[in-house]
């Protein structure tokens, strides 16, 4: 029935009070997969995302991980099944330390393993007593990134990552979400077309909250991604 | 010039009510702080509390006796409010959490007029000694309040830097959205900040009945001066909270000591003044959503 | 006809006020366009601008003040008293608005309560040598009898009340319907991009601050007159709230809200003081049941279907 998706949405439609903005999306995650929807600016790609991660809540529809359905969870239950949302807006608790960060995501899935995270992000380990508020743009994204994954979670939604990264940390990135996938599936909504080519086994094009367009395998190119951006 | 007898005892009587007017703040501004309410129902808690300390000594004798058990029973209905009322429009816009609010504080006043009328009561001191401070006679029970809301103000803060749960809550006030992301249930540390909302307004009930007369109107008669705490110290600051209710403890005191009405009108005009100058308080923070 | 379209809900919303006299005492017909007429301007600020004021009661005191001062100690005209009730209502809105419209909204909730509390503390006690404290300024019989329309006649008071209200809904349709009234829907809901626009916050919130508590003054002012005596007890915090409850009773934002919020407010609680002696804890939990009952009011859930069932046509002609 799921043909082996671990995360399945089907029918979609939500709106945000008066306006709808996504119209009977269907989409699937297979364990593994890195998944990317691409799109403009207001396409309703963010809203997909938190829609899943239980932040909205839908008009109907269904999402389904592992077979039990997630409209109607609170948004920390969905957290706690291992479905993990990272916002685009990279606020991390400013006022707490990067180790205290850390300890909250430890905190909710009982995962005080910390290696995993200082083995993708080395940096971390210098900066654990340091505020996070003084923290950069990318050290940021990984404190994110690296509280997200605690507790080994089954899909990572994670909204525009690179965005305003410089270049050597998007390639750093690049590098941790190929490691990534190989425990958890990856949902990203992404505007970097390189990076998205480079990793992902699916992609999906949204428009004014429809999906357009599906490209799979060999044609997950820059060329044809292009034109839906 | 003012004697220094009189601005010893002055200042004395303003770090205890300053105190007094900490733990009831302190209340507001996490409610505030984590869950983005008015929680006016902190008055009712902290009359409740009051109440609670007047029978219990009356019976038993022991004040701390009657604190501890205006402590537990302000706890206990500020869950139930919480559980009844404010779990169901935490959503909403901070208008209808604040006349929600308020109309629990009336009616809960109502409901202790019913139980104990409308007459006020007295509540003895627990110990009458007197220690002398450069030769000004103090009463010790305003020493130990003093005392006593410093160690609230320590726990408080161990618990909010050094216990998990505290720590989520700090995180909270920044953002509770992101907290619900990692999957620790929002809604259980609401609860808990609330009680503990509660129960430190229950305290400062009991603490400050053998200083006035409990009376059914003692909510309402504290609200101007732990709103200017809270608005001065700025909405969601511990620290803020401490540093303005000692101020406006002081300014009531002082400033009743050159001109009566002088202790209601001169906190206002600090807190215009500071408002002034800094929009969200002294230390309230501009990162706050909303 | 765009005319009458413009006019038709105010008319309706009138009509209904003045029906109503005929079924109702007039003691209670007067309370209620009194009621609403204080209400208009809370309804405006949280509707429209986003600031829930919980200190309306001293705007109220103030025009009440302001008329009973001028009709106590100096003359017996009750127009001028109006009119001086007005002008205190537009100085104190001029002094502390500045200050109050940079706040946030929670904080300028806190400090507009302070503020009542305040003005409550100053007529009771600091300046207890004019406002004789307590007991109030008795100045039923100073009030002049005036040509055509006599205020010290309830049933004159009546039909005067009527004319104000129906001018303070037309002056507050026209602001909605404004250029004005949209700069400050949109600084309710995102400031930044106002700024952007090149609007000035700060003076679009200032604007409405002023307006609606010169409203409330007036009502204050309406208030001594009709009753003929002023006490600090209406600025004591147990009425803080009836402004705000009464505009969500009505619904938030709906500009028929405040008069059929304040039918209602005024008819329970008249119900409910008459039936039980202990009001407070029947209001306190009316409060509580009101918030959450619903979050449209009843002007705001009653509306749509209103509008489905009488304007069928024109809605889809407009359309």
């Amino acid at each position: 029935m799921n043909n082996g998706e671990i995360l399945t949405v089907r029918n979609l439609n939500v709106s945000y009070g008066e306006a709808k903005v996504l119209f009977d999306i269907d989409l699937g995650v297979k364990p593994g997969q890195v998944v990317a929807c691409v799109g403009r600016n207001g396409a309703g790609k963010s809203t997909l995302l938190k829609s899943i991660a239980g932040f909205l809540k839908p008009l109907s529809g269904s999402v389904t991980c592992d077979g039990i359905g997630l409209i109607g969870l609170m948004s920390y239950d969905i957290a706690k099944m291992g479905i993990k949302y990272i916002p685009q807006d990279k606020k991390v608790f400013s006022d707490l330390t990067v180790r205290e960060n850390l300890e909250l995501g430890s905190y909710a899935t009982k995962d005080y393993n910390w290696d995993q995270v200082t083995d993708y992000f080395p940096k971390l380990k210098q900066l654990m007593d340091r505020k996070a508020g003084h923290l950069s743009g990318g050290e940021r994204q990984m404190l994110m990134i690296g509280r997200a994954i605690l507790g080994s979670p089954k899909v990572l939604l994670i909204d525009e990552p690179t965005e305003g990264l410089a270049p050597s940390i998007v390639s750093h990135l690049r590098v941790v979400f190929g490691e990534l996938r190989k425990k958890s599936s990856l949902v990203i909504v992404e505007q970097n077309l390189p990076l998205i080519c480079a990793i992902s086994d699916k992609v999906y094009a949204i428009k004014e909250g429809r999906i357009i367009k599906e490209l799979a395998g060999e044609s997950v190119k820059a060329n044809i991604c292009e034109q839906y951006l | 010039m003012m004697d220094t007898q009189l601005l010893i005892s002055g200042v004395i009587f303003g770090l205890s009510i300053g105190s007094i007017f900490f733990l009831m703040a302190i209340g507001l501004s996490l409610c505030f702080g984590l869950m983005r309410i008015i929680s006016l129902d902190q008055l009712l808690y902290y009359s409740i509390g009051a109440y609670i300390t007047y029978s219990i000594s009356l019976v038993t004798g022991s004040l701390w006796l009657g604190a501890l058990a205006g402590m537990v029973v302000a706890g206990v209905i500020s869950f139930g409010v919480e559980r009844f009322i404010f779990l169901r429009i935490y959503e909403r816009d901070i208008a209808f959490t604040m006349i929600a609010s308020f109309g629990v504080l009336i009616g809960g006043v109502g409901v202790i007029k019913s139980i104990w009328g409308v007459i006020p009561r007295p509540v003895p001191i627990p110990m009458v000694t007197q220690i002398s401070i450069l030769g000004t006679e103090v009463p010790f029970y305003r020493l130990l309040v003093v005392v006593i809301s410093l160690l609230v103000y320590v726990a408080i803060w161990l618990f909010l830097n050094r216990t998990i749960i505290g720590k989520a809550i700090r995180a909270g006030i920044e953002d509770v959205e992101h907290v619900e992301g990692l999957g620790i249930n929002v809604y259980r540390l609401f609860t808990t900040t609330f009680i503990i909302a509660g129960t430190l307004s229950g305290l400062a009930g009991g603490l400050h009945a053998p200083l006035i007369m409990v009376d059914p109107q003692m909510g309402l008669e504290v609200m101007p001066f732990v709103f200017m705490v809270v608005i001065i110290g700025g909405l969601g600051s511990i620290k803020g909270t401490l540093i303005s209710a000692f101020l406006v403890g002081q300014v009531v005191s002082l400033g009743s000591l050159i001109y009566a009405p002088l202790a209601q009108m001169a906190p206002f005009a600090i807190m215009l003044l500071i408002l002034l100058i800094k929009p969200t308080g002294l230390y309230g923070s501009k990162l706050l959503k909303r | 006809m765009k005319l009458f379209r413009w006019w038709r809900g105010i008319l309706l919303a009138f009509l209904l006020l003045a029906v109503l006299r005929f079924f109702l005492p007039l003691p209670f017909s007067n309370e209620i366009i009194i009621f609403s007429i204080y209400t208009m301007g809370c309804s405006f600020l949280l509707g429209r601008v986003g600031f829930i004021s919980f200190g309306q009661p001293a705007y109220l005191a103030t025009g009440a003040y302001a008329t009973a001062f001028y009709l106590f100690y100096f003359g017996t005209n009750p127009y001028i008293g109006i009119l001086i009730g007005i002008l205190a209502g537009l100085l104190i809105s001029l002094i502390v608005g500045p200050l109050f419209v940079r706040l946030r909204s929670d904080y300028f909730a806190l400090v507009n309560l302070a503020l009542a509390v305040i003005i409550f503390y100053m007529l009771q006690k600091v300046l207890v040598d004019i406002t004789k404290g307590d007991n109030g300024l008795w100045f039923l019989t100073n009030i002049a009898s005036t040509p055509v329309l006599d205020l010290s006649k309830p049933n004159h008071f009546y039909i005067f009340a009527f004319l104000v209200a129906l001018a303070i809904w037309a002056l507050y349709k026209y602001l909605n319907d404004t250029i004005y009234g949209a700069c400050c829907l949109a600084s309710k809901i995102n400031e930044d991009k106002v700024k952007f626009l090149g609007y000035s916050n700060f003076k679009i919130r200032l604007t409405a601050f002023v307006i609606a508590n010169t409203t409330t003054a007036l009502a204050g002012s309406m208030y001594a007159i009709y009753l003929g005596f002023v006490s600090p007890e209406m600025t004591s915090a147990h009425r803080a709230a009836d402004p705000v409850v009464v505009t969500i009773l009505g619904g938030v934002g709906t500009l028929y809200g405040p008069i059929v919020g304040a039918i209602a407010y005024t008819g329970m609680k008249d119900l409910i003081s008459g039936l039980i002696g202990n009001w407070e804890l029947f209001i306190g939990f009316l409060l509580v049941f009101i918030m959450l009952a619903g979050e449209k009011g009843i002007w705001g859930t009653l509306e749509p279907l209103l509008k489905k069932a009488l304007f069928r046509k024109n809605a889809f002609k407009s359309e």
